[in-house]
């Protein structure tokens, strides 16, 4: 377990060696965020939404919202980019004869970007709360372990991108299409109750809807449609169905290359 | 070369003490093909590495050497045919078969261009699961053993080709692995670079390592070989 974790920590270290190796990432990473809630800030102020029930109105609604995108786009947009980024540039060679291994080594590449993007919504959270005075609820802090199983429910998204990367060695266009997606059906930007009927369905059937609701009520006070025990067994139901089918999936896009020969392909 | 007991290598620390001659990595009846209308590039390759023993297999360009050296490696797996290191596979305890390898492929890839060079060491050697308190020192050594200390803290896209080179080469052996594969190891190398490879292998030999290297032709003649063979057709034919 020890050499285990002294390899996971190598991994993370390396990525972090790389991402400050390039300054201009660091300083992106900040304003990025910041345009974005000022963005909404002002867009706010010209709305009014009956369908809005959060103390903070529209912009406490659609913080959290950006804080997901942020969240997606990171991880989900970053690690099938990083883990094509290692079979160009020759360095997945060295999990594949590594005694921690290709699955290992892979998972090891995905902790950073999760990290980083989980830094960047808490980021993006401090910047709504300081500089435009949003306000809080006292249950905030609940709103970490949430997050934490929110993550356990997308990470399988990113084992399928990964897989994708693997096989195809391509799969850049599906993460986009992946975040746009459940941005719409997710209730990121616009609550999916406005949704028409024939797609509300997509709503209840993937993780994100019910981890965002849970979080905005944590974070921002806002009613939930839901039970709050409801919405968390569904979030948990997510991760044990589909994290154990995200792994067997991209374990078995590795036996395939591993196989076929194309491993070692670009 | 002489019989003599060896020490249990970092690379298998469950493992007893062998001896020279002991078969280490065995490959039996492989078989690979490659999609498309082509014969099989391997096809019922079977051989044997044996502790303190080193090995050079030839042929021609895109004949299959650099397809054996990944099946032996866990790289690629066998679509016929068996490669085990005693009761270990690629597929059965992976990880512990792979602890046994160190690996160098043909080429200038597999390194981390912006780290620094003992940055790099350090990775691998957490990659291999050298135990912490060995880590250090093993980066250190490798360093001086491949004439890297005074780059050491230099980033690894601002070396030299064979610098680069040299750092592939390091960590191959830096773990201490049973079975060394070496594709096309001498690649930029100059002459001292060239000097220390084979100083490396003739030491990976001695504490009981099995050395294979791959390479079209030639080295045969200019490194010191326990058996030599040549790739062709998909079968190995041993040179006299």
């Amino acid at each position: 377990m020890r050499l285990w974790l002294d390899a996971m920590w190598g991994i993370i270290r390396r990525d972090a060696i790389l991402f400050v190796s390039y300054r201009s990432q660091l300083i992106a990473q900040f304003l990025g965020p910041l345009f974005s809630i000022t963005l909404f800030y002002y867009i706010s102020h010209i709305l009014t939404a009956k369908s809005i029930h959060s103390p903070g109105g529209y912009f406490g609604f659609v913080i959290i919202g950006l804080v997901i995108v942020q969240i997606l786009t990171i991880s989900l947009g970053v690690m099938p980019v990083t883990v094509r980024q290692e079979l160009v540039s020759g360095t997945i060679e060295r999990f594949l004869v590594s005694a921690h291994g290709p699955i290992n080594g892979i998972l090891g590449t995905m902790l950073f970007p999760l990290i980083n993007a989980l830094f960047s919504g808490v980021l993006m959270l401090a910047l709504a709360a300081i500089v435009f005075g949003l306000p809080l609820a006292g249950t905030a802090v609940l709103a970490v372990p949430v997050a934490l199983l929110g993550t356990l429910a997308f990470m399988p998204f990113a084992f399928f991108l990964v897989a994708l990367v693997m096989a195809f060695k391509q799969a850049s266009s599906a993460s986009q299409f992946i975040v746009a997606g459940v941005a719409i059906i997710g209730g990121l930007y616009f609550p999916s109750t406005v949704l028409p009927g024939w797609i509300r369905w997509a709503s209840e059937v993937q993780p994100f809807t019910p981890a965002t609701d849970l979080l905005r009520h944590l974070l921002v006070n806002a009613p939930l449609v839901h039970p709050a025990g409801l919405e968390l067994l569904k979030l948990a139901g997510f991760v044990a169905v589909l994290l154990p089918a995200g792994m067997m999936l991209l374990r078995a896009s590795i036996r395939y290359g591993q196989r076929s020969g194309t491993i070692a392909e670009y | 070369m002489s019989s003599y007991h060896l020490s249990a290598p970092i690379s298998d620390p469950d493992r007893a003490a062998g001896s020279v001659g002991e078969p280490i990595l065995e490959l039996d009846d492989l078989y690979h093909r490659w999609k498309g209308p082509k014969p099989p590039v391997l096809d019922g390759v079977s051989l044997t590495l044996r502790a303190g023993e080193v090995t050079w297999i030839g042929g021609r360009n895109g004949v299959g050497k650099t397809t054996l050296l990944r099946l032996a490696a866990g790289i690629l797996l066998a679509q016929r045919g068996s490669v085990r290191i005693g009761e270990l596979t690629p597929l059965s305890k992976g990880g512990r078969y792979r602890r046994q390898i160190g690996f160098l492929s043909a080429g200038d890839r597999s390194l981390q261009a912006r780290m620094r060079v003992a940055q790099q060491l350090d990775y691998w050697g957490r990659l291999a699961y050298v135990p912490r308190e060995r880590r250090a020192e093993l980066v250190a050594d490798s360093l001086r053993r491949f004439g890297l200390e005074e780059f050491a803290a230099r980033r690894v896209d601002r070396m030299s080709m064979g610098q680069r080179q040299r750092i592939r080469l390091a960590m191959a052996f830096l773990h201490e692995p049973r079975v060394v594969l070496l594709d096309e190891p001498r690649n930029s190398l100059d002459d001292d670079g060239y000097q220390l490879l084979n100083e490396q292998i003739e030491q990976a030999a001695k504490r009981g390592a099995t050395v294979l290297w791959c390479s079209p032709r030639g080295e045969d003649r200019v490194i010191d070989c326990d058996a030599s063979f040549t790739l062709s057709d998909g079968n190995l034919e041993q040179v006299a």
